[in-house]
């Protein structure tokens, strides 16, 4: 344990949201940390845990009974709404993700987009609100929860396919601009709908990811919409892109979102001098390799580069491999309860 | 934190089909004969009757085969597993922890203790483990391999059946054994020795067979690995 702790868990997330002081440097996890022992552990097995409220607050509870996090975070994967606007969802089975088969789009143009009615009552969004208020009445307020609302971009891929949509991101910026437009509405209502349940923040992930999409087009396409979100859905938002975005963390800085989920593929140091202190940066332990593969010493020096280089908020670069061993990920909360004692 | 690890995790094979679609987990852990932490529940296998971890510590490795399940027979099926690696790679239980076992060598051949725990996997409730022979037929080539002990932990590996067409295949086959097992190369190519300098045929019977391509075992091993990533939906193959 730290020396001194005068926070509970949830108070030290949210002030490291703020960019406020804190006791020591919470441990978030704004993605997925679920494994399949852990599964195993409190019988809350993939699928089911994506679409029974039940296993899927159970499961979450690990992230902080079992694995130290200053939070936890039930939204396991990013099809949940998808699924909702009609997308084929391949479940798969307890050792996979579940994913959106994303060659059978369910829209081809701008005007195909029709928002299902009474989509954010679909099982698999009403999952997610439900969880969330078990988790609240179970953790009241020691715990932060974070939720998760996908972004338009990552909901245009789910919806459009990836290639459609990148090409006629090339080929229409207008269209393209209109889509994101139209898919907004269910950023905000589902992020909406997590508030109402009892959310403390929100993780926003939207795969503008650095090997597709540049930073400008970032700037073009994202930045002023991100921004509105910051404004519309009244709790902090964490921003969740993968790949290397060192090159668009200056504009992530200006949208007045609370914090930036980053990736292994940019250095903690350089990753903190490129949003000067504008926004909180999490993460950002490398999973594939690190967690997975490499075991608890590598954990212990990635987490050491990430508090010295003074990342506000500690956890994994995204959702964790499912086969990711515990002490692997038990190392993080090891060594950050070590750093401050 | 309320679950106890038994150790470092070797390998995982996250469902299985022969109890329930569990997670059963090898895990390795120091003998430090230190008792284990009171029975919660969840460690089924090996410590939930209270006994010692482990005979008195002698600070070598031991093999913990590990469910976190607690649903109705994954301890049986712990215990099970646990029994066939004893079998296929000739381990020795250790008296008391029916899913706690150590090489007999007093040495620690963690590569080739993997595969053996994969293979036990695959033996469902009616498959009975029995120690494979040191003879193998390659179907590719139509000859036949077979290892022999020539003392001190080393083994040679033979090659008859050879048409005048071809190579032996004893060679890359004894690359094959090394790599599996991360055995030390011998004298010429068709020597691999453990380190240990003691004998280990069911080991080598177990790793013979794969040792025929190991490039396969690589590949079906990478695979097993890459499930359970989750890709940016940017970067997925569809």
């Amino acid at each position: 344990m730290s020396a001194v702790e005068t926070m509970t868990s949830r108070e030290r997330v949210l002030a490291a949201l703020r960019r406020e002081p804190v006791d020591r440097t919470p441990l978030v996890n704004p993605t997925s940390v679920a494994t399949v022992e852990l599964m195993d552990l409190v019988d809350a097995p993939f699928p089911e845990a994506n679409r029974e409220p039940e296993l899927m607050a159970r499961l979450a509870m690990t992230g902080h009974t079992e694995l130290g996090f200053d939070a936890v975070m039930p939204v396991f994967s990013i099809i949940q709404e998808s699924s909702a606007l009609g997308c084929k969802i391949q479940w798969e089975q307890k050792d996979n993700w579940p994913t959106v088969r994303m060659r059978e789009p369910v829209y081809e143009t701008v005007d195909d987009i029709r928002l299902p009615d009474g989509w954010i009552d679909h099982p698999d969004t009403q999952c997610v609100i439900q969880a969330i208020k078990i988790l609240r009445r179970e953790l009241g307020d020691e715990v932060a929860i974070i939720g998760k609302t996908m972004g338009p971009w990552s909901l245009a891929y789910h919806t459009f396919g990836v290639e459609p949509f990148l090409l006629l991101s090339l080929d229409d910026p207008k269209a393209t601009a209109e889509v994101l437009r139209r898919l907004e509405q269910v950023t905000i209502d589902f992020g909406l709908a997590q508030i109402e349940a009892g959310v403390d923040a929100l993780t926003l992930p939207d795969h503008a990811t650095g090997d597709l999409v540049s930073g400008e087009y970032y700037k073009r396409y994202l930045q002023e919409m991100h921004a509105a979100f910051a404004e519309q859905l009244p709790v902090p938002l964490i921003l969740h892109i993968c790949g290397r975005t060192v090159d668009r963390m200056g504009y992530i800085a200006e949208t007045g979102m609370a914090a930036f989920h980053f990736d292994s593929k940019n250095t903690p140091a350089e990753s903190m001098a490129a949003v000067e202190g504008r926004i909180s940066l999490v993460g950002n332990v490398n999973n594939p390799e690190t967690l997975f593969a490499k075991g608890p010493e590598a954990v212990r020096a990635e987490v050491l580069a990430n508090l010295e280089a003074g990342v506000q908020m500690i956890g994994p670069e995204c959702a964790i491999p499912l086969q990711t061993p515990i002490e692997s990920l038990r190392a993080i909360s090891e060594t950050v309860h070590a750093y401050h004692a | 934190m309320t679950v106890t690890i038994p150790g470092r995790r070797i390998e995982l094979v996250p469902m299985d089909p022969h109890c329930g679609d569990i997670s059963i987990a090898l895990y390795a852990r120091q003998n430090q004969g230190e008792l284990a932490a009171p029975a919660d529940g969840v460690e089924l296998a090996t410590p939930a009757d209270g006994v010692e971890l482990a005979a008195p510590g002698d600070g070598g490795e031991l093999a913990v085969v590990w469910t976190f399940s607690r649903r109705p027979g994954a301890a049986e099926r712990v215990k099970a597993v646990a029994r066939s690696i004893a079998v296929l790679a000739g381990l020795e239980p250790v008296e008391g922890r029916p899913a706690t076992l150590r090489f007999g060598c007093g040495d620690w051949h963690e590569a080739a203790l993997r595969r053996a725990f994969l293979e036990a996997c695959k033996l469902g409730p009616d498959g009975e483990p029995a120690v494979r022979p040191l003879e193998v037929h390659d179907r590719q080539t139509g000859q036949a391999i077979r290892a022999v002990h020539i003392g001190g932990g080393t083994y040679r590996v033979e090659a008859s059946g050879i048409e005048e067409s071809q190579t032996s295949r004893a060679p890359a086959v004894a690359r094959g054994l090394a790599k599996l097992a991360q055995l030390d190369p011998g004298p010429d190519d068709v020597t691999v020795a453990f380190p240990c300098g003691a004998r280990h045929d069911a080991l080598v019977g177990l790793l013979l067979p794969r040792a025929l391509n190991v490039r396969a075992v690589i590949r079906e091993e990478e695979m097993q690995a890459a499930r359970g990533v989750l890709s940016a939906p940017s970067a997925r193959q569809e």
